[in-house]
């Protein structure tokens, strides 16, 4: 199978407005005859929904919450990325571009990411226009902030809850389209198949997770805006429901899945305490400006932090790299603090963090000073931890909070399975092996607002399909397959939780296809996935009944998935023979134990096929070309 | 379906620019049925019945000069009959109207909320749940039958006349009513209640007609409260232990 | 330490609920609310029991999914927290926590601690948005916000929609919710052009729900894990008066 991503010809700054141009339209009249299935209702989602809606769709959306706002969109904290340049910095979209895509470490298509740099200002517009309230100038202007080590002040911000303000900012223009009676919302919906009818994706099953009845929707196109497979790694920053089946259901009806292995950790969240902690919070890795990190110099030391004198303490990050210190990028810090717990270094309890201490800070610029910048973040530490971080180090350990990796999409971000589209997190496309902070929304507000109604629209306008009723085969096909699998996950009454299966996999996946890998590791990665997969389906525990709420059984539908995917992550991690953005492969490294790129081999995305539960998945490779822009190793001295 | 109500009702009214345009002053009346405009009303009709019991509560502390005082300020008020007609009237028609709503509002609470909780808690400070808010329809209720009561007995009550006048001795009737032990003393109880009604009462009005009310009005409304109920309780306490003359 | 649980159970929303005790031992000061009740549904699950139903999702005070009362508190007793925030250091060995689903007739209850809060999305549907179309609006710096306003509206919109606020009302009245919309929108100027209609037509709906009316209670704000002020409620009440004035 060759991968063709129908890049429009032209220099790359006009690509995008080649496309529009020439792309074909939906007569208006003819666009209320058609009806968009929207899975998903996160940034991309419910801009998508909103979006087509406005246009004149007929649009039926569906979410796993109660309500659209709830998706974990609104969970984003930093900002969102826009070559504005208001701040008079020198950013432009070309910057923007390069930026984004050098962070991706040339993972990603130059085309795509040019075309997401030219849409960051439109956003921005969009979102203030719909009273999306960011942070404002005294003058009344909107004000912007540096991000993640970018050299330009190109990021929007609400406070600490920017995800939140543009996602409600898209639940409102979609609730106006529900008034409207264009879009039709179907909550508590978990989506467990598609009916492809003729090779395209003509519709959906799904469960009501209020009734366990399975539902049936047909439609003209199919878009996936799902989300990320962080939990995939159990403890994650992601909220507790984000999952990954609505995109493995279409992986396993055709849609190749790409670049699996690419998931970022955050060096800074609040560590694990207990055994029954579910969940990681993330705290702005601003946080890293003025707090300085380190561990013990003597394994097992078990002083208390602020009886370790300054000689016993090793600054590990500043000794490592004098130039950015603290500030070395993500995937490094998290890296390095795996090294040090490692060595038995790790700090706390559990031995599993390392200290980010302010005593420096606070002495030389005072107490209030730091309030005013972190006092919100240090609260919330103190809240969850108990402990004053004014007063003790704070303690910190990496995460995972977004997966680059996802469905493989065109640049017109549809599947290989023609009428699904994939949109957001869900889909591969746009951060390469590395996400650069604030470009999340970006990408999924992109994708919903601006860039889907267009390619939705040229793909109605050229495609031959007849309509299709919900009692056709493949729906009944998908649903009985659905309901098996369902049924299957109740019939087994062994006596593990579905809890202690999704753990047992989080470590599995944590140690072996997490911050570091290596091809030993991965193959007995594998082989644990596999088998801890087969103990599942011989001995999982799930109460209750299929025809009533049960978030048990939901949970062990998407950890089931999770089991497959994790294997697949270490087969994609083990075929890249390279180390590259967040991926490090512990054979490919610099001197400077820096991640070591093989481009001739490996400037591709790496997109996996589906050939049956049994045989392993085929590898097919997007070679991506640079013509613009000359790659370089990433160095950070 | 829970949405296909709202996408149904839309649809077969179509949203027109028109029909958006008389959105832009909604009618008076409508007020009645609107959950802010009840508000409203209830805090502009208490308003003015609070403004109505402080200016008779200082008309009662003329009584504090000397009794032909009090008695002026009554033959001046018989005086003024048609105006005093319509200020009754007036008063009637807000009392109607704050306690038909004050019914409505606890008939919508008692059916906005069907199965009590068993365990429940006010969570403190910022909080302005107090007692005073918790029993505004029975103060308020109790306040009414009061009402009826105050008026049988001055109103309404025998007719004094100042000795070598027609004029009407409101002073003696007065001082009679509160030599009875009884009787004083529900009416102090009673004005109790009128003070633990203002205590929420001007504030939540303040509140109702959209100023944005900082604790220091709060607490304002709270010592108002006390201070309207105090000045009323000292006329029928002073009487009765003789400390007018 | 040892925790005693009283907790609402309830089949669906047609069946009558009750009190079902439960003890769980061992538990750590630094788990979550949430994750006790993780740790009691494995308990359950351990004894073949049926385990008890909740919604959550974020964990971090976010997404609003979460709720429930705790011991008479709306999210129980630590101020500005949703109950996945709130930690079990808040709680002594030996304690017992009542827990009841929001109670409101707007809110029926759906399954123990789950409530269907469907009714704030159509508050929101009847006019808690600009109506702006993608791709039609000005630069972003065209029209000029003052600090202040925007402040104080992102103090607004920080809403979460939990349900807390008519959880705790002594009238289950959605007044801070709706109002925390109409101001957050009033204070901008891109708000500005339906502010009259959108006032009228969501407190409409509010009512059209089954909300109680709004007795400055103030209940709301303390419980309220944004901490969002009821001068929220009185800026409503003022858009509310500007429709009743020609000129407003």
């Amino acid at each position: 199978m060759t991968l063709n991503a129908r890049i429009p010809d032209g220099p790359l700054t006009e690509k995008w407005d080649k496309f529009k141009d020439h792309c074909k339209l939906v007569n208006p009249t003819n666009k209320a005859k058609h009806t968009i299935l929207v899975v998903g209702t996160g940034l991309a989602g419910a801009s998508a929904a909103a979006t087509l809606a406005e246009q004149g769709y007929q649009v039926k959306s569906f979410c796993i919450q109660d309500s659209p706002r709830r998706a974990h969109s609104i969970a984003a904290q930093g900002g969102i990325n826009a070559a504005k340049n208001y701040p008079n910095d020198g950013d432009s979209v070309w910057r923007l571009f390069y930026d984004t895509i050098k962070g991706g470490d040339y993972r990603s298509r130059e085309a795509n990411v040019y075309r997401l740099a030219q849409i960051s200002n439109q956003i921005i517009d969009h979102c203030v226009a719909q009273g999306v309230p960011f942070a404002r100038e005294y003058s009344g202007l909107l004000t912007n902030r540096s991000f993640g080590g970018a050299q330009v002040s190109r990021t929007f911000y609400a406070r600490g809850q920017t995800g939140q303000q543009l996602l409600l900012g898209a639940y409102g223009a979609m609730m106006r389209q529900v008034a409207a009676g264009r879009i039709e919302l179907f909550p508590r919906r978990e989506l467990l198949d598609f009916a492809v009818i003729e090779g395209q994706a003509r519709g959906i099953v799904v469960r009501n997770l209020l009734t366990g009845a399975f539902e049936r929707y047909a439609g003209d196109a199919v878009i996936l805006a799902t989300g990320g497979y962080s939990n995939v790694y159990y403890l994650s920053t992601n909220g507790k429901n984000s999952n990954v089946t609505a995109a493995w259901r279409a992986y396993k009806r055709g849609a190749l899945f790409a670049n699996p292995c690419f998931t970022q950790i955050h060096p800074t969240c609040i560590p694990v305490a207990s055994e029954f902690q579910s969940k990681l919070t993330l705290m702005s890795e601003s946080l890293r400006n003025d707090g300085r990190v380190w561990v013990p110099k003597k394994a097992g030391d078990k002083r208390k932090a602020n009886d370790i004198p300054e000689g016993d303490r090793d600054y590990y990050l500043e000794t490592r790299d004098p130039t950015f210190g603290n500030l070395v990028p993500r995937d490094v810090a998290s890296r390095n603090a795996k090294q040090v717990i490692d060595e038995g270094r790790g700090v706390g309890k559990t031995g599993l963090a390392v200290y980010l201490d302010f005593r420096d800070a606070i002495a030389s610029q005072g107490k209030d000073a730091i309030a005013a910048r972190y006092g919100n973040l240090f609260d919330m530490y103190q809240r969850i931890t108990g402990e004053d971080p004014y007063e003790v180090p704070m303690r910190i350990y990496p995460a995972v909070h977004y997966t680059m990796g996802g469905l493989w999409v065109d640049y017109h971000l549809m599947s290989t399975v023609p009428g699904l589209f994939v949109l957001g997190e869900a889909n591969f496309s746009d951060h390469g092996a590395n996400r650069l902070g604030a470009s999340a929304l970006m990408q999924g507000l992109a994708d919903g607002y601006f860039i889907i109604p267009y390619t939705l629209g040229d793909y109605i306008a050229t495609s031959d399909m007849e309509p299709v009723e919900t009692d056709h085969d493949a729906f009944g096909e998908a649903e009985a397959s659905a309901r098996a699998r369902t049924l299957k996950l109740l019939s087994i009454q062994g006596d593990k939780t579905v809890l202690r299966f999704h753990q047992d996999l989080g470590q599995l996946i944590w140690n072996g296809v997490g911050m570091s890998r290596s091809r030993k590791q991965l193959e007995q990665t594998i082989a644990d996935v596999r088998s801890l997969r087969a103990e599942f389906w011989q001995n999982l525990l799930v109460p209750g009944e299929a025809n009533t709420l049960n978030k048990n059984l939901e949970f062990a539908g998407r950890v089931a998935d999770f089991m497959e995917l994790g294997e697949l992550m270490a087969r994609d991690a083990l075929a890249r023979e390279e180390s590259c953005g967040s991926h490090f492969r512990s054979e490919y490294q610099t001197a400077d134990n820096e991640a070591q790129r093989i481009d001739e081999q490996y400037s591709t995305a790496a997109a996996w096929k589906y050939t049956g539960d049994e045989q392993p998945p085929e590898r097919f490779s997007e070679p991506l070309t640079f013509e613009n822009v000359k790659l370089t190793q990433r160095s950070y001295k | 379906m829970a949405f296909s109500s709202i996408s149904n009702s839309e649809k077969s009214k179509p949203r027109k620019s028109e029909s958006r345009k008389s959105d832009h002053v909604a009618p008076p009346a409508e007020m009645w049925q609107s959950s802010i405009g009840k508000k409203i009303l209830t805090g502009v009709t208490g308003l003015g019945l609070v403004t109505f019991v402080v200016i008779h509560a200082l008309g009662n502390l003329t009584l504090f000069f000397s009794a032909p005082t009090f008695n002026y300020l009554a033959y001046v008020i018989e005086r003024l009959r048609p105006l005093l007609y319509l200020v009754e009237f007036s008063l009637l028609g807000l009392l109607l109207i704050h306690i038909a709503i004050g019914i409505r509002l606890y008939v919508g609470k008692r059916s906005a909320r069907r199965i009590a909780y068993t365990a429940y808690e006010s969570a403190g400070a910022p909080s302005r749940q107090t007692l005073a808010s918790r029993t505004m329809i029975f103060s308020g209720l109790l306040l009414g039958v009061f009402l009826i009561w105050h008026l049988a007995t001055f109103k309404f009550g025998p007719v004094y006349r100042v000795p070598g006048s027609t004029d009407r001795d409101m002073a003696r009737l007065v001082f009679e009513t509160f030599q009875q032990p009884i009787y004083t003393a529900s009416y102090v109880i009673v004005l109790g209640f009128l003070g633990l009604h203002l205590r929420h009462g001007f504030w939540s009005a303040l509140h109702s007609l959209g100023v944005a009310t900082k604790p220091s009005v709060f607490m304002g409304s709270d010592d108002l409260g006390r201070a309207i109920s105090i000045a009323i309780k000292g006329l029928p306490i002073a009487i009765y232990f003789g400390l007018l003359g | 330490m040892k925790i005693n649980l009283s907790v609402w159970r309830q089949e669906n929303s047609q069946s009558d609920g009750s009190f079902y005790n439960y003890t769980i031992e061992n538990v750590q000061s630094d788990l979550s609310f949430l994750e006790l009740l993780d740790m009691l549904n494995e308990q359950l699950m351990a004894k073949g029991e049926i385990p008890v139903e909740f919604d959550h999702d974020c964990r971090e005070g976010i997404c609003g999914s979460c709720g429930m009362m705790v011991n008479g508190q709306a999210h129980g007793p630590q101020k500005k927290t949703a109950v996945c925030q709130l930690y079990m250091r808040n709680f002594k060995d030996g304690d017992t926590v009542t827990l009841e689903p929001w109670r409101a007739t707007a809110f029926p209850v759906i399954k123990d601690l789950v409530v269907d809060r469907s009714a704030f999305d159509r508050i929101v549907a009847a006019g808690g948005y600009v109506s702006v179309k993608t791709g039609s609006a000005p630069d972003a710096n065209a029209v000029l916000v003052k600090k202040t306003d925007a402040d104080q509206a992102f103090d607004y919109a920080t809403c979460i929609s939990c349900g807390a606020c008519v959880a705790a009302c002594p009238n289950a009245s959605a007044s801070l919710f709706t109002a925390a919309k109409i101001s957050h929108l009033a204070l901008l100027a891109q708000g500005n052009p339906e502010r009259k209609q959108r006032v009228v037509k969501m407190t409409q709906q509010m009512t059209a729900e089954g909300f109680g009316d709004c007795s400055n209670h103030g209940e709301c704000q303390a419980v309220c894990p944004k901490g969002i002020s009821i001068d929220a409620i009185a800026q409503m009440r003022r858009e509310y008066i500007r429709t009743k004035l020609p000129f407003g």
